[in-house]
């Protein structure tokens, strides 16, 4: 579905990724895991159309999408969900929640759409006319999955969404992700989290200064010295 | 009592213009990020344009305003696709597009200026339109003010309606709070802030077809106006649509009552309240 081949990107002079290839099929959770500056976001960044790599290519679904702008690529049904939420904090969670219907396909089936997200996140319902800067941080990831869910994607790349979040909330998140994907969601997930991202996850995909160190099944990565070592502290 | 009314509903009708004026700069710089030196050139378009509508054609500057707007507009949206977004993508950083794109409207001030005066000449403009003595409360008005207040107010909440109810209103306030996000959400950026240059231009060219129906007109009127509308943007609070209508009335307010007693010293008293303002609240009323 998503295939990243041999990507080069730099923020300005400094550059970020060296060669990176990774791909993922339709219905597969693919974790991202490695330490801060390894550059996942960057790679997500890069998917989602905010940074252009320098070489390589980014094919979704057989088409070319590296160099196309930001608002084309959720067009074509991939979602970022940054790291930090990133709420338009002025404004009400049912906006938010509509800004992320903004593409035009998505915004005829809104209300259809803010339905299924109601039934993942009932929290959000009663919080609907709140100001999205007053609410507490576990709902604040809700409301930034639930817009990102807005768009109708195929594809969802998640950013740190656990990130900051007490432990019943992170099992809460891990578990509507993998909800996601049963009901025919594919996902990229970036995590610090690297345990239970392995075992949510189908493949793996470790980072290391701007380059992929490791890659393969979760259940072979989680025997792997290095993941062991750096991650999961054994 | 009557004096006091006088100067209350004296700076209510000044106040109807600035704020509109206002409204313009702050989607131009709270949303497009360009502070808009040029912006009182818009409003002398608007003016000197309705003039000769007005005075050559003899079309009703009410319906100048529906021309007068729209063309602004494309000028406006024009402006920023050619000169401004290439700025911006040039740019190495937010700082350093706000300095440039001040600069560059600071020379597009100097073009439309000169430009303006190979059109129009250095005369002063002026015509008569709806000068009809209205009673009000004891205290005398001309008709034509009351026109332009009433367009003014109508314009100012048709907007505000559109970027609170509307798909394209919504990916506004987006765009303000978070571009890049906004971005991600599917919003054609660079287009948002695009119609948000325009729709400042033609803010301010519909002020500049309500200013030459009230006070004569001329190619460099337009200064003074961009001050008061930085003011204002200052008063309300950056990129607030409400804080710059309740600015501008404030400041018109305050313009009145001070004119009243000096019309010297109603700049003054501008800026006076200006640099109190960022002593005391330097978001505005309405800043966050």
């Amino acid at each position: 579905m998503l295939e990243i081949s041999n990507i080069d990107t730099y923020y300005g002079k400094a550059q970020a990724l060296w060669d990176v290839s990774l791909s993922v099929d339709e219905g597969e959770i693919v974790a991202l895991v490695g330490s801060n500056g390894a550059g996942k976001t960057t790679l997500l960044k890069t998917l989602s159309g905010v940074l252009r790599p320098a070489s390589g290519t980014v094919t979704f679904l057989g088409q070319r999408i590296d160099g196309l702008a930001p608002h084309s690529i959720v067009e074509m049904g991939i979602s970022h969900i940054p790291e930090g939420r990133r709420l338009f904090t002025q404004m009400s969670v049912g906006e938010n929640l509509e800004m992320g219907a903004y593409v035009h396909a998505a915004w005829k089936r809104r209300e259809e759409t803010l339905d299924q997200v109601h039934e993942i996140f009932p929290v959000l319902k009663e919080r609907q006319g709140q100001l999205a800067s007053t609410l507490s941080g576990g709902e604040q990831q809700m409301v930034a999955m639930g817009r990102g869910l807005m768009s109708r994607p195929r594809l969802c790349l998640f950013d740190e969404p656990s990130y900051g979040l007490a432990p019943m909330l992170v099992t809460e998140i891990f578990r509507v992700i993998q909800d996601l994907r049963n009901q025919g969601m594919t996902v990229l997930l970036v995590e610090q989290n690297v345990r239970q991202s392995l075992e949510i996850a189908d493949r793996a995909c470790v980072l290391e200064n701007g380059r992929i160190a490791l890659a393969g099944e979760c259940e072979a990565l989680l025997e792997e010295e290095l993941v062991k070592k750096a991650y999961l502290g054994l | 009592m009557v004096t006091l009314l006088n100067m209350v509903i004296g700076g209510l009708l000044l106040g109807g213009l600035y704020a509109l004026i206002a409204m313009g700069l702050t989607l131009q710089y709270g949303v497009a990020r360009v502070l808009n030196i040029s912006h009182g050139e818009f409003i002398m378009l608007g003016g000197m344009t309705t003039w000769t509508l007005y005075t050559v054609f003899g079309i009703n500057p009410l319906v100048c305003l529906a021309i007068c707007g729209p063309i602004a507009f494309v000028l406006g949206f024009g402006i920023h696709r050619v000169l401004f977004r290439r700025l911006q993508a040039s740019a190495p950083s937010q700082g350093a597009f706000e300095s440039s794109s001040m600069l560059a409207s600071f020379g597009l001030l100097f073009i439309i200026q000169n430009l303006a005066s190979i059109a129009w000449g250095t005369e002063i403009r002026a015509y008569t339109y709806l000068a009809i003595p209205v009673h009000l409360a004891g205290a005398v008005f001309q008709a034509n003010r009351l026109v332009a207040l009433g367009c003014a107010v109508a314009i100012g909440v048709a907007f505000y309606i559109f970027v609170a109810r509307t798909r394209m209103g919504k990916a506004i306030r987006a765009a303000a709070q978070d571009p890049a996000t906004a971005g991600l959400m599917g919003v054609n950026i660079n287009s948002v802030l695009a119609l948000c240059f325009g729709l400042g231009a033609a803010m301010a060219g519909a002020a500049g077809v309500l200013i030459s129906m009230i006070y004569p007109v001329h190619v460099v009127m337009g200064m003074p106006y961009t001050v008061i509308a930085m003011i204002v943007v200052a008063l309300g609070g950056l990129g607030s649509i409400p804080g710059s209508f309740i600015g501008g009335f404030v400041l018109g307010l305050v313009g009145s009552i001070v004119a009243y007693m000096d019309p010297g010293l109603s700049l003054v008293a501008y800026y006076g309240i200006f640099i109190l303002l960022l002593l005391v609240r330097p978001t505005g009323i309405m800043g966050r």
